[in-house]
């Protein structure tokens, strides 16, 4: 009952952030000092405009009229899924997030769940062997590792394995020339997404190592961790059962919630190997200056956030009985120790 | 281990100062402008230009010099506005609460939910390139984490004793702010803030190679955007565009996260002092055969343990010696550091690293120090059954009953579920709780019903020997005294030897037959119960006795069955 | 002895962890105490005596009832006012490792209270008196303490440190939260000798939270049993030991009677 009231009380503080996000997105181009149009058509195209021309621009924008007026038919669009025309590509912004998007899920997805299974791993033997040379080998390279920007990473590699070595197709996500073949098609795929995958992972997999080594840690200095032990069972139960069982708590949130993240997070990875994700849309759309573009990454992004947050709140009773309740709480005693 | 933490902040201390030398003193050092072509494009590095020169004929080393100044300028002036501004939010809302706090943790909760580097490049793009643009946005993003972490220390100094005491002797608000709140916080923005220049770095390098930087300042990541946008990859000088900037980066980064890591483990002990014990290798296991003819279960001779402390080791367990015999319970009685219960992990060889042990233990005649792993793995919750104190988390949270109950036979029986599961159900009763209980999670239960399980647990397996250690600590005098006749019913019942340790004398002495008392690592006296209560002469023992405040006058002649 | 120096009436106290699940800590409790009497109050954990204790010095706030000292309403009172009647009820805390400040000494500990009720206020010398005599009064040598810090002292020589604290402004009352509860047993009677000791020399008065029946047998006038919020026991401390009336006081006694029989 306790988790079923927090969750709802979550659900009211998404509604409040995707409020926030849309407020963000109107407000901005709007308190941008200047000239809205300057910023949508640029220096040269804006002195050609007649003062007619500015206004149509300008109401076609969305610009036109009172700032509520502006602000009600921006949420109309928004709710129906109308975030107006690409001005780079010329269709609507739906269309082509609908294009985007698989790509992205394909690579931050594989990605992550390689991170995570690395990561978790690592972490679990580098805690069960504490200060032990292993431990702090391992340690030194994931906290190197985490030191590394991701884009230096994909830039490395790229140079390396794709210019140089020329093992790995340098750009995009799909050859220009397929064979036809199915299989052909998903060698392409693979081969295209394996240095940016590998990138993505190397530059997560340290904060999950770290998360997990942390809270293993700390579960393996628990009491029951003790009691367990004194009970004689095997050391593989000790380590599975018992410690990472409970650091997994804290490794399953961090895990849902850094999906919401990476969304937005893969842009500069994506940008290092011109790979057409959701990530690459929003530089592009930021370096074309196409503003309904960059509104729509954004709102969808904050979205994938928000949806990872609730899986996350809902599911996280599967993991941990305590907040499960099946009955009302008992008197618990009340301390003030 | 604290040896080599301290080593990793040094290490981190040194690069992160040679950084700063380089940033302060290198514009100052190299001959040429960054900003001004000094030779021909796309140089290998040599005498002239020790890194090369890019398209433009700019030499590299100057570019990265003063790319470290406008790096490290944008990574700590974010820092340390983030901890600032969520310092003060943070306190404030900490210390304030009520309706004031709900609204600040709200918005920090959906600034944190917002994905950070997409709104951070939204609100560049509208802000327009440059480095106060940069710092501001990374600042937008990062002081919310901040405030979070800074209200919850706030919260916990709030509540603790010395702030709660001046709050009872009177004092103002302000009295306990700034004498008792800032001292208690300001420490934690010390690593807040070198946790903050790492993530800050990384951000602005991110940014600037995304072109939200000021195009006409040079910082890390500002030279790999260049060098990404003009395709340095298909140039032969590549490597020495693209891999210096990086390891600049790395190299501060790395800095700030060492440094982080010693601060860590230093302020934060959350970690524990777990640490793995040495693989045992398998040898021949010293006996003593005549103990089994006198009855003599197990046998401690001349244990001392030792911990290091300020650079010695202090022995905690100072050359105890004792028996217990089939059958026989023995108390041991001391107060907090006495070393007692260090005694009762000696035992099942549980010691917490790095003791240092010495003497010998023989359990059935056998030396436990010669067992290997997995010899001593069935020696424990086969042989020896272990009551841990009634801590709240002697039990895994997250695993039901019994589940845990049941691992506790499979570690030494294969049995089907069927019969496991009767096993339990009957233990549980033994120990006085429904079977019902068994479906249960350790939350659900109070503290007694809990310390009934560990019981429970102890005694599956049906030991010959049950270590109590402190089984009634922290529970209310009226669930005290039903452990402890539990304890003694079933000892009875099942005949096992029982070594009872606690500070609680009356309940020790309704206990055992046998006492051992403990002061500071040493056995000081040791005799019969009733008669050392009654007669002992050692003037520790009488202050111990004479300290029990009773009910009743104290009457010379009191009746004892035992 | 006469007059009564703390009267409560009908305290009433609830927590509320959401707006459905409200838990009730005390219902309707009123006692009072007189000047110079030493007052066990003794329940369970959970019992709601520790609130009891809060909500008199302060530190919470009860959802209705009044609470007379020396004739003055607290609960009415505005903050301001109210911490000038601080310099008459201290307070003693459970846990000896938690209560003191480990950054400062132990005489600017002690001399806290001084100087949050402008006691002597730049009269430095007599400060150090009054410090001094405070720690003797708990039998630490000044000399020898007054520059340690807290981390260098024991649990018992740091809950003296405790008593002296409150000792230091002379109250009247003392409400003492489990003071002994962590304490080794050997220390227990030590500091109940010396509440006693202020009690007899300065006619303190002291509300002494416990769980531990027995050691109140020779230090309380009068005890007051606790559960579930209710009192639901009075008397003089030796006629409640000897003749309990409440199954509940039974219980508790018997299960005390139970270990200092050596379980009979």
């Amino acid at each position: 009952m306790k988790h079923l009231a927090k969750v709802k009380n979550k659900i009211g503080q998404y509604i409040l952030v995707i409020f926030v996000t849309l407020t963000i997105n109107f407000a901005l181009p709007r308190l941008a000092p200047g000239d809205p149009l300057l910023y949508f058509f640029g220096e040269t195209t804006i002195n050609e405009l007649t003062a007619e021309q500015k206004q149509e621009a300008l109401h076609s924008l969305g610009l036109g009229g009172s700032l509520w007026e502006q602000y009600w038919t921006y949420l109309k669009g928004v709710f129906t899924l109308d975030f107006g025309t690409s001005i780079k590509y010329g269709v609507a912004v739906t269309e082509v997030l609908a294009e985007r998007i698989p790509w992205t899920l394909l690579l931050v997805g594989t990605a992550l769940i390689l991170s995570l299974v690395i990561g978790v791993s690592a972490g679990a033997y580098s805690a069960w062997n504490r200060g032990k040379k292993r431990d702090l080998t391992i340690l030194t390279g994931m906290l190197t590792l985490e030191s590394i920007p991701g884009f230096w990473i994909g830039m490395m590699f790229l140079s390396i394995f794709a210019v140089q070595l020329g093992w790995f197709p340098t750009f995009g996500a799909v050859s220009m020339v397929q064979d036809g073949t199915t299989w052909g098609y998903i060698k392409d795929v693979v081969s295209h997404a394996i240095l940016p995958v590998l990138t993505i992972t190397l530059a997560t997999v340290g904060s999950n190592y770290l998360l997990t080594r942390s809270s293993m840690l700390e579960s393996l200095g628990q009491d029951y961790m003790t009691v367990a032990e004194a009970k004689g069972i095997k050391k593989r139960a000790l380590v599975f059962k018992h410690a990472l069982r409970n650091a997994l708590l804290p490794i399953y949130t961090h895990f849902t919630l850094s999906v919401g993240t990476l969304l937005g997070g893969a842009v500069v990875i994506e940008t290092v190997y011109s790979y057409p994700g959701i990530g690459r849309l929003l530089y592009e759309s930021v370096t074309a200056r196409d503003f309904p573009m960059l509104q729509g990454v954004f709102l969808l992004v904050t979205m994938g956030v928000i949806l990872a947050n609730l899986i996350a709140d809902l599911t996280y009773p599967l993991f941990d009985p305590r907040v499960r309740n099946r009955k009302e709480e008992k008197g618990e005693e009340i301390t003030h120790a | 281990m604290r040896k080599t933490t301290k080593w990793i902040g040094l290490t981190g201390l040194v690069l992160f100062s040679a950084m700063l030398i380089f940033a302060i003193f290198g514009p100052m050092m190299i001959p040429y402008d960054a900003y001004k072509a000094s030779g021909p494009p796309f140089q290998s590095p040599n005498l002239e230009h020790l890194l090369g020169t890019n398209d433009m004929g700019q030499d590299l080393l100057a570019e990265l010099a003063v790319g470290a100044r406008t790096s490290l300028f944008i990574g700590i002036a974010s820092a340390i506005l983030a901890v600032f501004i969520g310092g003060l939010i943070g306190v404030l809302a900490g210390y304030i609460g009520g309706r004031f706090e709900t609204v600040v943790l709200r918005i920090i909760d959906i600034v944190l939910t917002l994905p950070f580097l997409p709104l951070m490049i939204v609100v560049a793009v509208y802000m327009g390139a440059g480095i106060f643009t940069l710092v501001f946005v990374i600042t937008l993003v990062m002081w919310a984490g901040k405030a979070r972490q800074i209200r919850a220390q706030t919260l916990s100094i709030k509540h603790t004793g010395p702030v709660l005491a001046a709050k009872t002797m009177g004092a103002s608000h302000f009295y306990i702010f700034y004498k008792h709140i800032i001292p208690g916080v300001v420490p934690i923005f010390i690593p807040q803030f070198v946790t903050g220049v790492n993530a800050a770095i990384l951000m602005e390098s991110s940014l600037s190679f995304l072109g939200m930087g000021d195009p006409l300042t040079k910082s890390w990541g500002s030279i790999l955007f260049y060098a990404n946008s003009r395709s340095a990859f298909l140039t032969e000088a590549w490597m020495w565009w693209i891999i210096p900037p990086g390891v600049c980066i790395v190299i501060v980064v790395l800095a700030f996260s060492l440094m982080g890591y010693y601060l860590e483990e230093r302020f934060n002990p959350r970690l524990g002092d777990y640490s793995v014990r040495e693989k045992r290798k398998k040898q021949l296991v010293k006996t003593k055969e005549h103990h089994s003819s006198k009855g003599v279960l197990l046998s401690v001779e001349s244990l001392t343990v030792a911990y290091p402390k300020s650079g010695d080791y202090r022995s905690v367990v100072d050359d105890i010696s004792f028996a217990v015999k089939n059958g026989e319970v023995l108390g041991i009685v001391g107060e907090s550091g006495s070393g007692k219960s260090t005694i009762a992990t000696a035992i099942i060889q549980q010691l917490k690293r790095p003791a240092k042990e010495s003497g010998e233990i023989y359990f059935e005649g056998n030396l436990v120090q010669h067992f290997d792993d997995e010899g001593l793995r069935q020696m424990r919750g086969k042989e020896i059954g272990y009551i841990a104190q009634a801590a709240m988390n002697a039990l895994n949270p997250v695993i039901r009953i019994d589940k845990q109950l049941q691992e506790a036979i499979r570690a030494h029986y294969q049995l089907s579920a069927k019969v496991m599961d009767e096993r339990v159900v009957e233990v549980l009763q033994k120990v006085g709780l429904d079977e019902k209980w068994r479906f249960a999670y350790p939350h659900e239960l109070s503290g007694g019903m809990k310390q009934r399980v560990i019981i429970a647990m102890a005694l599956i397996n049906k030991p010959k020997l049950v270590i109590a250690d402190e089984p009634t600590t922290g529970l209310d005098a009226i669930v005290q005294v039903e452990i402890v006749q539990l304890l003694r019913k079933l000892q009875k019942e099942l005949g096992i030897s029982m070594i009872y340790i606690s500070h609680d004398l009356p309940s020790v002495l309704s206990v055992t037959d046998r006492l051992m008392i403990m002061k500071e690592g040493r056995k000081v006296d040791e005799g019969p119960s009733v008669e050392l209560s009654k007669l002992s002469t050692n003037p520790y023992t009488r202050v111990l006795i004479d300290s029990i405040p009773t009910l009743y006058p104290k009457k010379e002649t009191v009746e004892v069955s035992r | 002895m006469s007059a009564d120096l703390l009267r409560i009436n009908s305290l009433k106290k609830s927590f509320y962890r959401s707006p459905s699940l409200q838990t009730k800590v005390l219902s309707d409790v009123s006692f009072s105490m007189k000047e110079g009497e030493i007052v066990g109050l003794i329940g369970a954990s959970g019992a709601g005596k520790s609130t009891i204790g809060r909500i008199i010095s302060g530190l919470e706030t009860a959802d209705s009832g009044e609470i007379l000292f020396v004739g003055n309403e607290l609960t009415k009172m505005k903050a301001k006012v109210r911490r000038q009647l601080a310099k008459d009820i201290q307070m003693v805390f459970q846990d000896p490792y938690e209560a003191l400040s480990s950054r400062m000494k132990i005489h600017e500990i002690v001399a806290e209270p001084l100087h949050i009720l402008q006691i002597e206020k730049g009269n430095l010398e007599q400060r150090t008196q009054l410090v001094k005599e405070a720690l003797r009064s708990v039998n630490l040598e000044p000399d020898y303490y007054m520059n340690r810090y807290p981390h260098e002292l024991s649990g018992g020589e740091r809950q003296r440190v405790g008593l002296a604290r409150a000792f230091v402004c002379k109250p009247k009352l003392i409400l003492a939260d489990e003071p002994t509860s962590m304490l080794d047993t050997s220390l227990r009677l030590d500091l109940i000798r010396l509440m006693k000791k202020m009690n007899e020399q300065e006619g303190t008065s002291y509300l002494f939270i416990t769980h531990d029946i027995a050691l109140t047998r020779d230090f309380c006038d009068r005890l007051i049993v606790l559960k579930n919020g209710e009192i639901v026991e009075t008397g003089e401390t030796l006629d409640v030991i000897m003749n309990p009336v409440h199954p509940y006081t039974k219980t508790l006694i018997e299960a005390l009677f139970i270990l200092e029989n050596h379980g009979g």
